[in-house]
């Protein structure tokens, strides 16, 4: 058991130091612009606007279901107008980034990661440096910016997709008309709702790819490595979305 | 592909970016293009008005709170971005007030001239007005919130719910019902009262009658008087009275004689009665002393010894003169030289 222990320590130091390396790496590979650069828009499209139905998906049923769940706690006690301002400061501040972040990091977390660790077990990667090329920059690095920049463009289109679907709930289910439902949304906003919902999300979208990344470049044994790899980027990704958002609100809010 | 690829996420961020953006202005009621001027209210404090929350002139919205801040002398300021074009009352003052029950705050204008008839607002407007700030600073007060007016009627409506239950406590069934019966109770007592009142006109006007016979035997008594009255004059007349009153005079002299001679016995009564009273004080001292066995009579009732030794010395005395009487010689020597 001691024996177990200590190599538990040992390993979560090693991971701490991997993981310390690949940051540094990754700051280094910046300088490369030349390569990450033009791999960018590509991996912007596949990891951003590639993953826009889901997002929009998402956040359209959740809208429905919001204003649907403000009406039903509402009734009687507080004006259904408040229906508006719970749809838009929830989707805001909390359900579009986490809801569009967890979907993202099923999506393209593991997307990366069973991408890069078939790379790295077919011995692609090796070949990459074979030829000169540094994988932080031609691989990481545009997966990392890509996401990081897409991630609150996607956030904000769920957004808007979650209130549009929240105020047409209202008005066809709940019979609030639009003024009602605008007056609501517009009664407790703060710009700020705005910007810590898109800022929040883009801190989610760089952890995905730095998670996927990292655990698809570690990746090793065969189909059952890349497979363990995808599964493990889901999970760590969506514990470190909750524990950043729970971060991010205390610090933030 | 690379250019599609461009083009799909181009259009993704500018449509993201236009949401935001309009979005963000659209929801903060921002105008864009429109000139809108920021001026300054003073207030001692604003509630629950925030940053956002509109600004109403007779309840139409033409600008918004844009910042709040601490000022010196315990005052709070507020900026307020006024929209162009807006016919602002000549002398304006702000109140800040609740819009509802739900914590919405507004900052409405009205004329000084016009303030409500609410004797702390006007106070407040006064003072924020006579703090000056160069006359660009607008005077400002804040209304009371919705939650203290309601907390407030909620304690009231409380006391009537409690006052209402005591009533309802002391006018249950049993009360009720004995109330009825109080009132059929009364109903007979007033019965009572209305045949005694009867009856008693009847005893008063018996009573009136007997008024005017004892009315009409006083003026007979009072003929009668003055018959006596006219005998008496008579006797005046002829010296009886005087004498009466002479003898009556000395009678009086004699018993004021009398009383002045019984004065005198109790005078003497009275001293008596003290020296009696003192003999007796000192007869209970010494029957104290004795009783107390202190004193010589005392110690003599008390002690048996002195009683014998005292007896033993009258004996011995006894045999002495007796011994004196037989030997003279023995005791008395007689010589000459």
């Amino acid at each position: 058991m001691i024996a177990s222990i200590g190599r538990r320590a040992v390993e979560a130091v090693s991971a701490a130091g991997r993981w310390g390396f690949f940051v540094a790496d990754l700051g280094r590979a910046a300088a490369d612009v030349g390569t990450w650069s033009r791999l960018l828009v590509g991996q912007m499209r596949r990891i951003g606007v590639d993953s826009l139905p889901v997002a929009v998906f998402i956040a359209a049923f959740t809208g429905v279901v919001l204003a649907l769940q403000a009406s039903y706690t509402f009734t009687g006690a507080v004006p259904l107008y408040f229906v508006g301002t719970l749809v838009g400061k929830t989707m805001m501040l909390e359900l579009g980034p986490v809801l569009t972040g967890l979907a993202l990091a099923g999506r393209v977390g593991a997307t990366m990661a069973a991408e890069l660790g078939t790379m790295k077990v077919t011995e692609q990667v090796d070949a990459l440096e074979t030829l000169a090329y540094d994988p932080q920059s031609y691989l990481v690095l545009p997966r990392v910016l890509a996401a990081t920049l897409m991630f609150p463009v996607i956030v904000a289109l769920a957004i808007l997709t979650g209130i549009c679907t929240g105020w047409l709930t209202s008005l066809e289910l709940l019979h609030l008309s639009t003024a009602e439902f605008v007056k609501g949304l517009k009664l407790f906003y703060l710009f700020k709702d705005t910007w810590y919902g898109l800022f929040k999300s883009a801190t989610f979208g760089c952890t995905i790819a730095l998670v996927g990344c990292w655990i698809g470049l570690g990746t090793y044994g065969g189909a059952e490595g890349v497979g363990r790899s995808t599964m493990r980027t889901v999970v760590y990704s969506a514990v470190l979305i909750l524990m950043l958002d729970a971060f991010w609100a205390v610090v933030l809010l | 592909m690379k250019r599609e690829n461009e083009f799909a996420v181009g259009l993704a961020v500018i449509a993201a970016f236009a949401v935001v953006v309009g979005g963000a202005l659209w929801l903060s009621n921002i105008h864009l293009g429109h000139t809108e001027a920021v001026r300054t209210a003073r207030f001692r404090t604003v509630g629950g008005l925030s940053v956002g929350n509109p600004v109403v002139l007779r309840g139409v919205r033409v600008g918004r709170v844009e910042g709040i801040r601490l000022a010196p002398g315990s005052w709070v300021e507020a900026d307020l971005k006024i929209y162009s074009g807006v016919a602002l009352p000549e002398r304006p003052a702000v109140i800040a007030a609740s819009a509802s029950l739900f914590g919405e705050w507004a900052a409405s204008l009205v004329s000084i001239d016009q303030l409500p008839n609410d004797p702390n607002v006007r106070a407040a407007i006064a003072e924020a007005q006579a703090a000056g700030g160069g006359g660009t600073k607008w005077p400002g007060a804040t209304l009371p919130d919705i939650g203290q007016l309601t907390a407030q009627a909620s304690r009231i409506a409380t006391d009537i719910a409690s006052v209402a239950a005591r009533v309802q406590t002391a006018f249950d069934s049993e009360a009720v019902i004995e109330l009825r019966s109080s009132i059929r109770d009364f109903g007979q007592i007033a019965d009572r009262l209305a045949r005694v009142t009867n009856e008693q006109a009847d005893v008063f006007g018996s009573v009136g009658t007997n008024l005017r016979k004892g009315s009409d035997a006083l003026g007979h008594a009072a003929t009668e008087l003055q018959a006596t009255l006219g005998r008496v004059d008579s006797a005046t007349n002829q010296g009886q009275l005087a004498a009466i009153l002479n003898n009556s005079a000395a009678a009086s002299h004699d018993l004021h004689q009398a009383s002045q001679d019984f004065r005198d016995f109790m005078d003497a009564a009275h001293r008596n009665q003290e020296s009696l009273v003192r003999a007796l004080v000192a007869a209970d001292t010494v029957m104290s002393r004795i009783a107390n066995r202190t004193g010589t009579l005392g110690l003599l009732v008390a002690d048996s010894t002195l009683y014998r030794e005292t007896t033993l010395t009258m004996i011995q005395l006894r045999q002495l003169l007796s011994d004196i009487q037989a030997n003279p010689r023995k005791y008395f020597t007689f010589s000459v030289f």
